[in-house]
């Protein structure tokens, strides 16, 4: 039994292996742009819209209503992100219904790499709105602070590639566990569960991100 | 091992791909679309608003239109009211006056009618008068009537009062020949002879008498001198008859006038 999609290896060459999470997340990936793609093309400007549409519509209005909420902020440069952050986790997790697939968001791997990438996202979009003063925030209120400041941003990082990761790999792992002990309608039930903490914890992600995003964009008013 | 490095590396690849490519199919064109809409809902809605404010000045100025329409029509009606109690008015006054014309007309034409006949009768009556006059006096005095006349006729010519002696004599003197007998027979020469040695002897002066015959003086003889007359004839005697015939032809014609005004 495979933890991790990690060690799901498919194809090895030297350093470079092409394992479980990368499979699958390329399926998800494939998934998400080929059904984007085939709705996107025909879209109607009129009143009247297709299903498939307006689910798009909802979504995308969903997390943009989302967005301006937290960050008091036009959605508009940070909705690609945080949107593909939010629906990346909820496809993956979703999709974990279907016998065989592993979701790659179970993979330490892939948990870190977002979080990362959201490590990496907050200071680009801070800077990108406030400048240099953006590192000002690091020796509030005193210099003294900026080690903590530091540790906590690296902590946070941590935390939430922890949290995913532990999540869905648990989810995971107790559906395993309880198919050896109960092996009839119980596992379903869990499984449910699973999906719903997969949805829960795709949300909490993408909003812990940009709450961090929002923080550090946040123009601080002088008293 | 919980973390493979290459795997991250390659997770945070696909991710960024992924972001990219979602908003290349994604959220672009959904929110182009959504805005293009919104767009659109609100050009319909401004059309909307203005076709909504063009329908109120319509209804506005419809209403305005409608109530000038009810006021110049209240107006006409109230003109045309008017105009057709003037023409009633005109109307009934034409028809009073033709009725006035017509009643008019009709009393002159009876009263034409009614003198036309009197004179008819008067000349008939006369003429009977004479026939019957003449027949008696012949029949039972076998005396001609014409002479009887003309005896009657000159012992009026005797008999003139001072008066009418002196107008005649004037009359004579300033016209002797304008002294005429008229008469509606021819008088005999012998009593011609009569009349003018009688008037030359009360005109004691001579006088040229001129002899006319007169039907219209209905066996009768009459002389005119300076506006007066001396005569004797029927038609005095007859007055009285178309007296009361007048009288009797009035109340019969007024009779006749009721009933038509009834009508």
């Amino acid at each position: 039994m495979h933890i991790t999609p990690d060690t799901l290896i498919i194809f090895q060459w030297g350093p470079v292996s092409l394992n479980g999470t990368i499979l699958f997340t390329w399926c998800v990936m494939i998934l998400m742009v080929v059904g984007s793609w085939l709705i996107t093309r025909n879209l109607s400007t009129e009143t009247h819209l297709s299903q498939w549409q307006n689910l798009l519509e909802v979504l995308v209005t969903g997390m943009r209503d989302e967005i301006r909420d937290i960050s008091s902020q036009d959605p508009g440069r940070y909705l690609s992100f945080v949107g593909t952050l939010f629906l990346f986790i909820a496809v993956s997790n979703v999709l974990s219904i279907v016998p065989g697939y592993k979701p790659p968001t179970g993979s330490f791997s892939t948990t870190a790499a977002l979080a990362l990438c959201v490590f990496v996202a907050v200071p680009l979009y801070g800077i990108s709105q406030k400048g240099i003063s953006y590192f000002k925030q690091y020796i509030e209120p005193s210099v003294f602070m900026l080690p903590f400041n530091i540790i906590g941003e690296i902590s946070r990082t941590f935390a939430m590639a922890v949290r995913l990761f532990g999540n869905i790999m648990s989810g995971t792992v107790i559906a395993a566990i309880l198919l050896s002990i109960a092996p009839l309608i119980f596992p379903v039930l869990m499984q449910v569960l699973g999906l719903l903490i997969g949805l829960i914890q795709a949300y909490i992600f993408a909003i812990l991100a940009m709450v961090y995003i929002a923080a550090a964009t946040r123009v601080q008013h002088p008293k | 091992m919980l973390i493979d490095w290459f795997t991250v590396i390659a997770q945070i690849i696909n991710f960024l791909v992924l972001v990219y490519l979602l908003k290349r199919f994604l959220y672009g064109p959904i929110i182009r679309a959504m805005d293009e809409r919104e767009k659109k809902i609100a050009l319909s809605l401004e059309g909307a608003r203005e076709k909504k404010d063009e329908a109120d000045l319509e209804a506005k100025d419809y209403r305005r239109k409608n109530r000038e329409f009810d006021e110049r029509r209240e107006e006409l009606f109230s003109q045309i009211r008017e105009e057709v109690e003037v023409r009633r008015k005109n109307l009934i006054d034409e028809a009073r006056d033709q009725v006035d014309t017509g009643r008019t007309k009709w009393y002159e034409a009876i009263r034409k009618e009614k003198e036309t006949f009197l004179q008819d009768l008067r000349w008939r009556a006369g003429k009977q008068t004479c026939v019957i006059s003449r027949r008696a006096l012949k029949d039972m005095a076998d005396v001609d009537l014409e002479n009887q006349i003309i005896h009657v006729f000159i012992e009026k010519l005797r008999s003139l009062n001072d008066d009418e002696l002196k107008e005649l004599k004037e009359s004579i003197r300033q016209s002797p020949q304008k002294i005429s007998v008229r008469s509606a027979f021819e008088v005999p020469k012998k009593m011609a002879g009569e009349i003018i040695e009688v008037l030359r002897n009360q005109a004691s002066s001579n006088v040229d008498v001129r002899f006319e015959i007169s039907p219209d003086l209905i066996c009768g003889i009459e002389l005119k001198f300076s506006g007066r007359r001396i005569s004797w004839n029927v038609a005095d005697y007859l007055e009285t008859l178309e007296e009361s015939l007048l009288a009797a032809l009035e109340s019969k014609a007024e009779k006749a006038a009721d009933r038509l005004s009834d009508k």
